[in-house]
């Protein structure tokens, strides 16, 4: 009941922020644009016809499906996941007002609770943001080319999954400094430096010392992989292969030990 | 856990340390306070005293540097110590995107109070600090007084056995500040202890019948109201006297004051006002009054952290 309690308070609470109805609003524009503006003539063979604003184009369904897949998990981990990060960087401070905060710890409730409870709330509006849209598109492509294919929809665990490890980032940076911009900018450097990173063969070469190689590997193991977990999502979607799970356990870790952090600090402080 | 006291700090310390220039500031030192089962309380001091400080160690919100902090003699640090307690802080932040209902409903929630219970208790509450007809309004749009009944509605909902209220009539009108004295004397008669923290001499020196004064960290004073303010000499209310009998009056007096023709000494113990009725009474002068006079909460308190 407690832990109900504040994650329908957290869902309350995004939802009263603007910019998460806009990220459902997004979402809901590209489903109505799949399920209306987007026309798909499938013919014998499984050639598909599209048709969008008046113009047409003759290209093999399955092609277009998986586009059309690559392009949403792709939206998803970019902008769509910029948009949840960004939302959600005020949630942790907000709850860490003066006047909010000792009331919550008059309450009968473990400091950790309090905390994970938010967490999890986070967490599960952008897990519904991502179902509405990838089971949206799913279904409404699905239906339009009679193409049903499941493994689109492991872009749904995989968004979920990198925004908790980004999240764990926001909730330290927000018990740390209770500063939704600088949670914001951490996040975000933490997914632009991912690619970058991931570049380790090339860099390998580049680098001249060792220690700089050291350095750049350690970086490279400790830091979420955002970009690899995408790159992992786009092969799964158009190609049905499997790249391996290291990314997902070292990210894993990564936001554990972030929010163990997290958690730690909330424990000692004073409010 | 069956302890008689529902507050009982021993030696309780806080001392917070600047972190640049590890300068210390005891905003708490030493304090020990018991507070019986089914007491009004009543903690007073001036600003920067350590009142908000001594609160927040009771709730957890802030970890004591040294000494205990016990809740119907629970350690506070455990949260199950804060399940009997309903707490109204001063300057509360509710989230603004709650109705009136939806706030109880939550803070009830978090205490534990099943959702069936809560669905009868919300508009039971909200009627009973006067804001029935506002259940589902955003608590935005709420003002200062009526938030600040709403969230002694959430400090109630619960049925709590400890009452720890910080400023519980700031912001609020004479008529509601009636009101809130009016629950909280129910909640008395229930057999809840009231704890409360005001700067509002008037207000705690009515209500409270025990109060304690912290200032600059320690427990300055503390004890019975009643003993706090008693009797503190005698006023002699006469016709302005002779100026001759009224020179030997105003030698013995510790002040006098005239007002429309009358005349205040105020004597300092029963003795000397006796005097003063023999002097008067030997030149046959009318007496208007002899009356014991209190000290105020005040008075006890300025003198206090005066020193």
């Amino acid at each position: 009941m407690v832990t109900l309690a504040l994650i329908r308070d957290t869902f309350r609470e995004a939802l009263a922020r603007k910019i998460f109805w806009g990220l459902f609003a997004i979402s809901a524009l590209m489903i109505l644009f799949f399920l209306f503006l987007l026309r798909i003539d499938i013919v014998a063979g499984g050639v598909a016809t599209v048709s969008r604003f008046g113009g047409s184009t003759s290209v093999p369904a399955d092609r277009v499906v998986r586009g059309v897949y690559g392009g949403i998990a792709t939206f998803l981990y970019t902008f769509g996941m910029f948009l949840a990060v960004f939302a959600s960087s005020g949630l942790i401070p907000s709850v860490l007002e003066p006047g909010r905060i000792e009331l919550l710890l008059s309450k009968p409730l473990s400091r950790t609770h309090i905390l994970l409870g938010r967490y999890a709330g986070n967490v599960l509006v952008v897990f519904l943001n991502s179902l509405f849209l990838v089971l949206g598109v799913w279904i409404i492509l699905g239906i339009k080319t009679g193409i049903w294919s499941p493994v689109f929809l492991v872009a749904i665990a995989t968004t979920t999954f990198i925004f908790a490890v980004l999240l764990s980032v926001v909730v330290l940076i927000g018990v740390l400094f209770e500063s939704a911009a600088l949670s914001t900018m951490v996040s975000v450097a933490l997914m632009i430096m991912s690619p970058i990173l991931a570049q380790t063969n090339l860099m390998m070469r580049l680098l001249s010392s060792e220690w700089s190689r050291d350095l750049w590997r350690v970086l490279y193991y400790i830091f979420p992989k955002v970009w690899e977990l995408g790159r992992i999502t786009l092969d799964a979607i158009q190609s049905g292969t499997f790249s391996g799970f290291a990314p997902i356990w070292t990210s894993a870790l990564f936001g554990v030990v972030m929010l163990g952090a997290a958690l730690a600090i909330f424990a000692r402080r004073d409010f | 856990m069956d302890s008689e006291y529902a507050i009982e700090t021993h030696d309780l310390t806080k001392v917070y340390l600047s972190r640049w220039q590890r300068r210390e500031v005891r905003a708490i030192d030493g304090v020990s306070l018991q507070v019986r089962r089914g007491a009004i309380f009543g903690l007073l001091g001036p600003n920067g005293a350590g009142k908000t400080t001594f609160v927040k160690t009771l709730l957890s919100a802030v970890r004591p540097t040294h000494g205990t902090a016990l809740i119907f003699g629970r350690d506070a640090g455990n949260p199950e110590a804060r399940r009997p307690i309903g707490y109204l802080p001063e300057n509360h932040r509710f989230p603004t995107y709650f109705t009136g209902a939806g706030m109880l409903d939550f803070y009830a929630a978090l205490s534990g109070v099943e959702a069936a219970r809560r669905k009868k208790l919300i508009p039971e509450h909200l009627e009973l600090v006067g804001l029935g007809q506002w259940a589902d309004v955003r608590i935005g749009k709420y003002s200062k007084g009526m938030l600040q009944r709403l969230g002694l509605a959430q400090a109630l909902i619960h049925s709590p056995s400890i009452l720890i209220l910080d400023e519980p009539t700031d912001g609020v009108d004479p008529v509601g500040r009636r009101q809130i004295r009016e629950i909280l004397s129910r909640a008395e008669a229930r057999g809840v202890t009231i704890f409360v923290n005001s700067h509002l001499l008037a207000e705690v020196e009515t209500f409270c019948r025990e109060v304690a004064i912290l200032h600059k960290g320690k427990v300055a004073l503390s004890g019975k109201m009643q003993e706090l303010t008693a009797g503190k000499g005698y006023r002699l209310t006469v016709p302005q006297p002779p100026e001759a009998l009224a020179d030997k009056l105003r030698g013995r007096a510790s002040s006098f004051a005239v007002r429309d023709g009358l005349v205040d000494f105020q004597f300092a113990s029963r003795e000397i006002a006796n005097g003063a009725v023999d002097l008067l009474r030997a030149e046959r002068c009318e007496i208007e009054a002899l009356v014991p006079t209190t000290s105020t909460l005040e008075e006890v308190f300025v003198r206090t952290v005066a020193k």
